[in-house]
């Protein structure tokens, strides 16, 4: 037997004392238990030990029941006064799903993945790529409009939830993340093109810069304000040329010593071959291009033309991809990937896509320059360079306190087709792997769960199972939720679950005494023996109160009397009621001699059927037959005759006048159908 | 930043010595404790409030241990306690009473679990008298009693049932007809043994022993069912080691067992979560710790972990190994 090496990392609660005590645990369906106990005194030690049973102790002083507390949030330190052994703490994993401004998130992106899923096999080559791309920036722009939620929230509750600034740095990470694979996975972007999408990626999230420009743009003499070239060098190092030229052109304006270098720099920089998206250029004629502008600048550079403006000289070094020059830029770029897409911009614009690991790699060294080591975000974004799909899922799982972000994504990249193009056995396994994990945590949640449902059907191997153990623990407040609950379940044939649901809610409702209701929930479990013990409590109500409530549901059992002996009884009993109230007494006395003769009523109840039949004995018009009446008359005494041997009568007067009452109405009854009969039959 | 764990509710029991156990209902919304001063009690906890609902004295010692039945039945808890008693409390009408009350131990009763409910109401508890008893309400308030004498020499400490698998359960049983289940449920002792109870024409028989440990059996566990055909059973001992059994074969004859990890001190309970991928190890070196077990292998790939054992690896709940 192998042995692990590593030690598992620790869950530390903040409250407990692990110190003085040991944790007992216990799983609840969405949070743990942990409380400070000290075992070993249960089941003894080892060594034999005798221990007497511990006497009676005094009674202690009754406790009232304590008031109800709400506490929430988190325990800081260790906890308030009072003995620490007597406190149980309900401990849940920080989930996002708990907080509010991302349920958005959670809702919208549900949408798409099932949109995904059912997208399946309608397109194929470039539209389904086309389409791919579309997912992936629908799913973009779902994370953006919740960062800017979550920063409106920041701004105006900052005070009481510190987190949210947080949070919306934890967003704007997963879609930088999310934009680097959509553009170098999911699009997978040619060299030419992929430049420029970096480039795009660039300007769209590196904005620490964005107030500065906006300030010089802002005011009135832009060329005079002191952060003028920083916002034109921010232009040049982003490839914003039109932009970058515009501000020089004031500067022209408001210096004409400089016009002459002025017009020379802003022609090579209107003239920079860039990458085309279309099908304009092939790579070949732009890459010779390109190597005819560059060596025009470096002529210019040499000439001195721009020796007399050092910032003029920076840009034009920067323009021929001086790693030097554009380091000096290093607080105007902010991070290394920017600093990597303005070294290829000027000096490998049509890289291609599996180049970019050394230039990656090396960017990251220039920039860090051994003053700071990388942060997870760097890892995972070198990792997306190097093109290891899978080492970015992996690095993001860690990183991300949420299963969203890599859920989805593997999803998308399955989509793709690329991780099974990896050629590593669990390729779509990986995806199913993230997306149970990801739906299991929904079910904690009161009402996303609901999302979870649609995840794990498109699990094809652990979905279901997952759905069935999860979906049991869904607390069935309302019938409303468990009706809700009961659909999901019969719509995918899961029995089981859904006889489950229907016991529980039958026991629940016969706990609060709504007998219809738990007639009916006994009903749909096709619970017999349930449905037998409701019948029966139905039946002791009427004779105790004399009339039936839930008239309704009894009138309306159809089939579904037959589930159980005792409800074909109430069902047909109340039928009996039903006849005699609409005067059809034939068929009711018919009915009432039926329920016993056939057995379906139960023998406690002969007595009160047979006082029923007392009423229709006593009418005007014969109803029962003389053979009819021969038998309740024979039933009566099985009744009576039985009772005498084992259940003695309770001595009571009531009973025995009951039964006088009987056998004389029965008699009565007897003597007029003879003659009655005997006169038809003459006639 | 590594995922974060918050205290969303801490319950003042108001418990006057140990607390022992600590259980959360189906639903999470009921929590039973119980403790050395004999009492058990249960609280409302939804939306992180604590209500209680009942404080239940019966017993006369210390109570080990607290089990909730499947909702389906009613609210009902079972406790078992040091004074070799098993009592069985039930929710009727709003208030919280002793429903049956077992006395045919005749040592301290360490453990109660429940029965898969698809097998009825049905009890198994294991005691310091070396038996096992499982209890079976047959309705109308009434309860049959099966004893297994002798389970464990010296004593048996935890009970565990196997969730219920229906032999050929692709097919669905017509309503009304009690599918033909194969009850199992696993139980660990002073013997250091783990055994397999196997009911076979209503007699309770000794179907497997598993040997691995060296010292008492603490715990044991049987995991969920996730659909595969394999069986999973954890056990943890007094010798500090936590095993995995797996059982491939539907019959359940050959078991193996593999290492999760040797701990330091007596390691005392092990749990798994609601789909089985997860198994909490609660340790006397005051440390509870989560390990994750892999499908397919998944884990040992993705982590670099190159300790590759088919499938265990150490990893906190949700996140990989970061070494």
């Amino acid at each position: 037997m192998e042995e692990l090496d590593a030690e598992p990392p620790l869950m530390v609660v903040p409250g407990a004392d692990p110190v003085a005590r040991q944790l007992c645990f216990a799983w609840g369906p969405a949070e743990v238990l942990v409380c400070e106990t000290l075992f070993g005194r249960r089941g003894g030690s080892p060594i034999p030990v005798l221990r007497p049973i511990p006497g009676p102790r005094s009674p202690s002083p009754t406790r009232s029941p304590s008031r109800p507390r709400a506490l929430t949030g988190c325990v800081a330190g260790t906890g308030e006064g009072g003995p620490s052994a007597s406190r149980v703490f309900v401990v849940r994993k920080d989930q996002d799903i708990y907080i509010q401004t991302l349920r958005k998130l959670f809702n919208e992106s549900h949408g798409i993945f099932i949109g995904l899923q059912r997208s399946e096999e309608e397109l194929v080559g470039k539209s389904r790529k086309a389409q791919l791309v579309q997912v992936s920036k629908n799913y973009r722009s779902v994370i953006r409009a919740c960062m800017e939620d979550m920063h409106q929230a920041a701004c105006k509750f900052f005070e009481t939830w510190p987190c949210c600034f947080f949070q919306v740095s934890i967003l704007s990470a997963m879609e930088l993340i999310w934009n680097l694979c959509e553009i170098l996975f999911v699009e997978a972007a040619a060299a030419g093109p992929l430049l420029l999408r970096l480039l795009d990626w660039v300007r769209l999230h590196v904005c620490d810069v964005d107030n500065m420009v906006r300030e010089v743009l802002s005011s009135e003499n832009p060329s005079k304000h002191k952060l003028f070239w920083n916002v034109v060098d921010v232009f040049v190092l982003q490839g914003r040329m039109d932009e970058a030229r515009h501000l020089l052109s004031k500067e022209a304006s408001a210096n004409p010593t400089s016009v002459n270098m002025y017009k020379i720099l802003d022609d090579l920089m209107k003239k920079m071959p860039v990458p085309s998206l279309g099908n304009t250029q092939t790579l070949t004629e732009m890459e010779l291009k390109w190597q005819h502008w560059h060596e025009e600048c470096q002529r210019y550079l040499q000439d001195g033309t721009f020796a007399s403006n050092s910032h003029m000289e920076s840009i034009c070094k920067i323009l021929l991809g001086d790693e030097d020059a554009i380091l000096e830029k290093k607080e105007l770029m902010t991070t290394w990937y920017h600093f990597l897409v303005t070294r290829l911009l000027y000096s490998h614009p049509t890289v291609k896509p599996m180049e970019l690991r050394f230039y990656a790699q090396s960017s990251m060294d220039l920039f860090l320059g051994g003053e700071s080591s990388p942060e997870p975000l760097d890892t995972i974004l070198m990792a997306a360079f190097e093109f290891e799909m899978h080492q970015v899922i992996k690095e993001c799982s860690i990183a991300l306190s949420n299963w969203w972000f890599v859920a989805h994504l593997t999803d998308l990249l399955d989509h793709c087709k690329l991780l099974q193009s990896h050629n590593l056995y669990f390729g779509s396994n990986m995806r199913e792997f993230l997306l149970l994990e990801y739906a299991s945590g929904l079910f904690s949640h009161h009402s996303l769960w609901q999302l979870g449902v649609d995840y794990f059907d498109h699990c094809p191997e652990y979905g279901r199972v997952y759905l069935e153990l999860h979906i049991e623990r869904i607390p069935l407040n309302t019938e409303q939720k468990a009706l809700k609950v009961l659909r999901i379940c019969e719509q995918r044939q899961m029995h089981e679950q859904v006889r489950s649901i229907c016991k529980i809610m039958a026991m629940k409702a016969l706990r609060n005494n709504r007998l219809g209701s738990a007639l009916s929930w006994s009903i749909r479990a096709k619970d017999a023996a349930f449905a037998t013990l409701i019948s029966d409590r139905f039946l002791k109500d009427y004779c105790e109160r004399g009339c039936f409530s839930d008239l309704d549901l009894i009138d309306n059992l159809g089939p579904s009397m037959l589930l159980s002996d005792r409800l074909t009884f109430l069902g047909k009993y109340r039928e009996f009621h039903r006849l005699y109230g609409e005067k059809r007494f034939s068929e009711a006395a018919k009915l009432l001699l039926m329920l016993m003769t056939a057995h379906i009523a139960p023998c406690s109840f002969w007595m009160t059927l047979l006082t029923d039949a007392l009423p229709l004995l006593e009418q005007k018009e014969v109803v029962f037959s003389a053979e009819q009446t021969y038998e309740l008359m024979r039933c009566l005494e099985d009744l009576t005759a039985g009772k005498s041997d084992k259940q003695k009568f309770q001595v009571d007067d009531v009973e025995t006048m009951k039964v006088e009452m009987l056998r004389l109405a029965l008699a009565r009854n007897l003597a007029r159908v003879i003659v009655k009969e005997g006169t038809l039959e003459g006639s | 930043l590594p995922p974060q764990v918050s205290v969303i509710n801490t319950v003042d029991t108001s418990h006057e010595d140990m607390i022992h156990d600590a259980q959360m209902d189906y639903y999470g919304t009921r929590l039973a404790t119980c403790s050395s001063d004999r009492s058990v009690k249960i609280f409302d906890v939804r939306n992180g409030g604590q209500i209680l609902i009942a404080d239940l004295r019966g017993h006369e010692g210390p109570v080990w241990q607290v089990a909730w039945a499947h909702p389906m039945y009613g609210n009902i808890l079972a406790s078992c306690s040091y004074d070799r008693k098993v009592i069985v409390w039930k929710e009727e009408n709003g208030t919280w009473e002793k429903t049956y009350e077992y006395t045919g131990h005749d040592s301290s009763v360490n453990s109660v679990c429940w029965a898969p409910h698809d097998y009825g109401l049905i009890l198994a508890c294991g005691s310091s008298d070396g038996a096992i008893s499982l209890l079976s309400y047959t309705g109308d308030g009434q309860w049959e009693v099966k004893k297994i004498s002798n389970a464990h020499t010296i004593g048996c400490n935890a009970v565990s049932w196997a969730p219920a698998v229906v032999p050929g359960s692709l097919i669905e049983q017509p309503s009304g007809q009690k599918p033909n289940y194969i009850k199992r449920f696993a139980s660990g002792g002073c013997d250091n043994l783990v055994k397999i109870w196997k009911e076979e024409d209503g007699q309770w028989k000794e179907e497997q022993k598993l040997e691995a440990h060296s010292d008492w059996v603490r715990d044991v566990a049987w995991a969920p069912s996730i659909g595969l055909p394999t069986s999973t059973i954890a056990s943890c001992s007094q010798d500090g080691r936590v095993f995995i059994w797996t059982c491939d074969d539907a019959s359940g004859n050959s078991w193996s067992p593999k290492l999760l990890h040797k701990f330091n001190d007596v390691v005392w309970h092990v749990s798994w979560s609601i789909t089985a991928n997860i198994l909490a190890v609660s340790g006397g070196d005051n440390k509870v710790t989560l390990w994750k077990e892999s499908v397919d292998g998944l884990w040992a790939c993705i982590s670099d972990v190159n300790k590759g054992q088919g499938g265990v690896s150490a990893i906190t709940e949700g996140q990989q190994n970061e070494q």
